[in-house]
């Protein structure tokens, strides 16, 4: 990325934000300025990247600090936010809010002011686009695990944000669908973060963020922060830690 | 969604269902107006008669409709002969028939989108409390959460099984009822990331 | 906003997928469905407010013609017949169970069922009975005789309330919004 000099309504800045879940500390004073196409955030279960995502999105506000997306605080500009970001969760199941897949895609098209006729001709358009014309009406329940990835993608994607949330965005798909849909974010345009805890997706950002215990461990280019992420893992599946109870 | 609609097409589903619903009302209010056995029977007979325009199949799943009712026929079919009353046993049975086969037929003649139709409009004078976006969202998600919810059970039930080798039965309600909570925060989640609720 | 929404549209899809559990008959011959534990429990559960919603906005959905309630029924038919007294009386059931869930302080086992024995069972028996006897032309106490059948079957089901509700107090406390 040849973007040198980076506006401060340009892209996401975080500025010494903590958060506080059921009393207990999860992210602890981060500053960051995520301005790069693709930017990876990882951890560990349970370091913060989940509640990071989160707070980014704007579902929950720190306790202490300020979030900015493009300029706006994602908790309060909620129209705004719709064509600033998108978020693809972990499990479709989640966030597919209609049985039919065009009620699906035409919701974020209505959220953003499209009367539902204009939505429609636009769902349809865009199935036919991409070779999915007979999906039209078919009833979400029936689409296998990776249609319903694709189905989530697609509704985020109608809304054209200008960055995606990627949040465990491969785990639990066979190896073809993760291939297809790795392929298919790469071509993306959009600013794309992704949250994982697997190394190997993020060889290709432009920036990776090693988040631990609620605060960056390391941040840098993949070349530089991978390594000592997989080398402490390493160094932790040796050790027997599991026994131990949280809290 | 599997909704009550029949497939057979029938003259019946043509008509709009606002139509329909109207007639209902003023049918089953008519029903439970009048006393005479006489215009009762007439009244299902009329029933009758449309549920075979509909032709045989179209008929026989009608039947199949009024199955839950048998149990109640019988209670007060007996009642009646043994209070020798007989008039006023066809009075309550032929209201009740005619009342709920009516009631069945618009339902099977008329598709859920028109029913959802009919609803927004009757629900517009709500609409400074129930916005219809609102409504028409809630319905959406039930229909969408019922084949989830009922996936979660039955996996749910196999892993019970896999460690006891029995039946989970009424064990599985708590986790069952946690697993719908749990999904509740989620989709709200995802709501509020797509514009909330409005 | 969003979380009332989802929490009253997810319990209605729970009340239909109770609704799904083969029933279970005693003495042979008189069911016992999951179903109305599913009310009782939107009320202990959700509280009185969302609790009732939820059952309304699952009676809405089978008046428009889904086959929710247990043995596959539904439609407008149901509720001209001999049980809509029971279908009046779901909401209010829910809406009592709940609101005994918020205003006492009983522990949550004890107070779940007292809420299923007023709400599930006096209001609803109330209802149900008040409907058999209009929809059958009968006196209240013939009503009553038909409807007492169902009370074994319903006493087991306040109990699996109270229990039910124990559980999830216990597997996720904060998670009864009744008692939040």
């Amino acid at each position: 990325m040849t973007r040198s000099t980076a506006a401060d309504d340009d892209g996401i800045v975080l500025t010494d934000a903590s958060v506080t879940l059921t009393g207990r500390p999860v992210l602890h004073n981060l500053s960051l300025h995520l301005h790069q196409q693709r930017i990876g955030i990882i951890g560990r279960n349970g370091s913060g990247k989940s509640t990071l995502m989160r707070l980014m999105a704007g579902l929950i506000a720190p306790d202490r600090g300020t979030v900015r997306v493009e300029g706006d605080d994602p908790t309060r500009a909620r129209k705004k936010m719709l064509s600033h970001l998108g978020i693809l969760f972990q499990n479709p199941d989640h966030q597919i809010l209609f049985p039919t897949v065009d009620e699906e895609l035409a919701f974020g098209l209505m959220q953003m002011g499209a009367p539902k006729s204009d939505a429609q001709a636009q769902v349809t358009a865009h199935l036919v686009r991409h070779g999915r014309s007979h999906w039209r009406g078919v009833s979400v329940a029936t689409l296998s695990q990776g249609q319903r990835h694709w189905l989530c993608l697609q509704a985020v994607l109608l809304m054209q944000p200008r960055t995606i949330l990627l949040d465990e965005p491969l785990a639990g798909l066979d190896l073809p669908t993760q291939t297809r849909l790795a392929r298919a974010f790469a071509a993306l345009p959009q600013r794309l973060i992704t949250i994982t805890h697997d190394p190997a997706s993020l060889t290709g950002c432009d920036r990776v963020i090693w988040l631990d215990g609620g605060s960056v461990a390391a941040d840098g280019p993949p070349a530089q922060v991978l390594p000592l992420f997989q080398a402490e893992m390493q160094r932790l599946g040796g050790l027997d830690a599991d026994a131990d109870l949280a809290g | 969604m599997l909704t009550l609609t029949s497939p057979v097409e029938t003259p019946l589903h043509r008509l709009r269902a606002g139509v329909k619903l109207a007639a209902l009302a003023l049918f089953t209010f008519a029903l439970f107006w009048t006393r005479s056995p006489l215009w009762l029977g007439v009244a299902l007979g009329l029933v009758i008669a449309v549920y075979l325009t509909g032709g045989t199949i179209f008929a026989r799943h009608g039947a199949r409709m009024l199955r839950p009712l048998w149990p109640f026929i019988a209670v007060i079919a007996l009642w009646h002969l043994w209070q020798d009353d007989l008039s006023g046993g066809a009075v309550v049975l032929l209201r009740m028939v005619a009342a709920v086969a009516a009631a069945n037929l618009v339902t099977m003649t008329t598709r859920l989108s028109d029913m959802i139709t009919v609803l927004e409009r009757l629900a517009r004078p709500l609409s400074p409390l129930l916005p219809p976006r609102r409504l028409a969202l809630a319905i959406a998600l039930v229909i969408r959460f019922i084949p989830v919810l009922s996936e979660r059970a039955a996996q749910l039930s196999l892993a019970y099984r896999a460690r006891s080798g029995r039946a989970p039965g009424w064990r599985l309600f708590a986790p069952v009822a946690l697993a719908a909570l749990d999904d509740a925060e989620c989709v709200a989640q995802a709501l509020r990331a797509r514009g909330g609720a409005g | 906003m969003e979380r009332s929404l989802t929490h009253i549209a997810l319990f209605a899809a729970l009340i239909a997928v109770l609704g799904l559990v083969p029933p279970l008959y005693l003495a042979g011959a008189v069911p016992v469905t999951a179903q109305t534990l599913g009310v009782m429990l939107c009320g202990t559960v959700l509280g009185a407010r969302r609790g009732a919603l939820a059952v309304l906005l699952f009676l809405l959905l089978v008046a428009l013609g889904l086959p929710l309630l247990s043995g596959g029924r539904g439609g407008l038919g149901v509720f001209v017949g001999p049980s809509v007294g029971y279908l009046v009386g779901f909401p209010l059931a829910a809406f009592v169970a709940g609101w005994i869930m918020e205003r006492t302080t009983l522990p949550t086992f004890w107070a779940a069922t007292a809420g299923g024995v007023i709400g599930g069972i006096g209001v609803m028996y109330l209802c149900g009975i008040t409907g058999m006897a209009i929809v059958l032309n009968k006196t209240l106490a013939e009503a009553a005789f038909l409807g007492l059948a169902f009370l074994p079957g319903d006493l087991i089901k306040v109990v699996l309330a109270g229990l039910v509700t124990q559980g999830i107090a216990r597997a996720r406390p904060g998670a009864l919004l009744a008692r939040a």
